[in-house]
């Protein structure tokens, strides 16, 4: 029964894992309380790194990273973006790849950007990303072209893009939209029912432990 | 003149009050926030193993050698980045005399269910090789060769040098290593 009830935990452990374990995407989240924003996953070279796709590229690689943007608090924001382009020293080595980034809504719609990574192109200037309501989110999508030409002098190299985010807070009006829906409810079962019978079980063992010591 | 006084004071007051709220409505919220992305590039990375019969090191310094002798001396190569590679070696003879020719001194029992020779000098091995991998031993023995290392090579210093190539392979299909792209012409290691 023990070593059941042991296998079944790590079992659950290990689907655990496995399931948060999908891709990685970047996320820009506005704290309306801070009124700051947070970055997300970082990485070993930024704390503010939102490209864990981008990390030891290839030659011939296309490789895309999704990033969203959020507004977690209740208020009302426009929110902005910009880039400010390579770092000093980066320059040269991001010159050599193609990035574009867009609205993943916008699928048919232009790139907002589309240049040399080292530039800043259409992204010079602030570029409206849309209203986003409390729990709003935009998702970008951000594609970095490898050219297969790249030449071994660009190996083992590492560049830094900075990109801003700005938020406006808005009044909220009456006829403002709630928070809305995300459709993530695929798993909710799941794991309730994973977190309450994990639960039991601990408890049922750690309670028949206790018992036995006694006897 | 003090009812004015008092009227004056109050549309001061109601000026101040209207100002700051109508600030408070003009003035929204506005934060930056800064965030450094990073793209890092990747790289090729091989190891030239090079190992005695005991599988011992071979002496850097070298072992004597006599005409006729079979020396054991085992190479293979290890892939050792993230990223498959197609990988060729050449081998290169050499004497430290002016006089001398190390042509054909040695002769090596390649590996020829692993490794192919081709027109260009080169020996391929014949499949992609993956991160952590080695590959079987290219050659594991080199012949001294008799009839051309006679005595007038006493004293002399002979070399057989293994330099070995590697290319990416993602990105990078080929129906044989040799039809691959992008060898580089320096030796990675």
């Amino acid at each position: 029964m023990k070593r059941f009830l042991t296998v079944f935990l790590v079992a659950v452990l290990v689907v655990s894992f496995s399931l948060t374990a999908v891709a990685e995407g970047g996320s820009v989240t506005y704290n309306g309380q801070s009124k700051n924003f947070v970055f997300a996953p970082g990485s070993q070279y930024s704390l503010t790194d939102l490209f864990p796709n981008f990390k030891d590229v290839m030659p011939g690689d296309s490789i895309t990273q999704e990033i969203t943007v959020r507004n977690t608090q209740n208020v009302k924001v426009k929110i902005y973006m910009r880039s400010l382009g390579a770092q000093n020293g980066s320059q040269e080595f991001l010159s050599q790849l193609n990035l574009k980034v867009q609205k993943s809504q916008d699928n048919l719609m232009p790139y907002m950007f589309d240049a040399a990574a080292d530039q800043t192109a259409d992204l010079t200037n602030w570029v409206c990303l849309g209203t986003l309501y409390s729990g709003g989110e935009v998702n970008l999508n951000v594609i970095l072209n490898v050219p297969t030409t790249l030449k071994n002098d660009y190996k083992d190299l590492i560049g830094y893009i900075d990109w801003q985010f700005m938020v406006e807070e808005l009044p909220t009006e009456p006829g403002d939209p709630q928070a809305p829906q995300t459709n993530d409810n695929s798993l909710i079962g799941l794991w309730l029912a994973l977190i309450v019978g994990s639960a039991t079980l601990t408890i049922t063992t750690l309670i028949l432990k206790h018992k036995r010591k006694i006897i | 003149m003090k009812k004015i006084k008092a009227s004056l004071l109050i549309v001061a007051i109601c000026a101040v009050v209207v100002t700051f709220f109508s600030q408070g409505t003009l003035a929204y919220y506005s934060t930056v926030g800064t965030a450094t992305n990073v793209v890092t590039s990747g790289k090729i990375k091989l190891v030239i193993h090079e190992t005695t019969g005991d599988d011992t090191p071979f002496p850097q310094e070298g072992i004597y050698i006599i005409p006729g002798q079979i020396v054991s001396k085992r190479v293979n190569i290890e892939n050792a980045c993230d990223h498959p590679f197609y990988l060729r070696v050449k081998l290169v003879n050499g004497i430290n005399s002016q006089e001398l020719s190390a042509q054909d001194c040695f002769n090596i029992n390649l590996n020829n269910n692993a490794w192919t020779l081709q027109d260009d000098g080169f020996i391929y091995y014949n499949k992609v090789l993956n991160p952590g991998e080695k590959t079987p031993y290219v050659f594991t023995e080199v012949e001294i060769v008799g009839e051309k290392v006679n005595t007038d090579y006493i004293g002399k210093a002979l070399t057989l040098t293994v330099n070995a190539y590697a290319v990416q392979q993602e990105n990078n299909p080929a129906e044989h290593p040799w039809l691959a792209v992008g060898w580089p012409t320096e030796e990675v290691a």
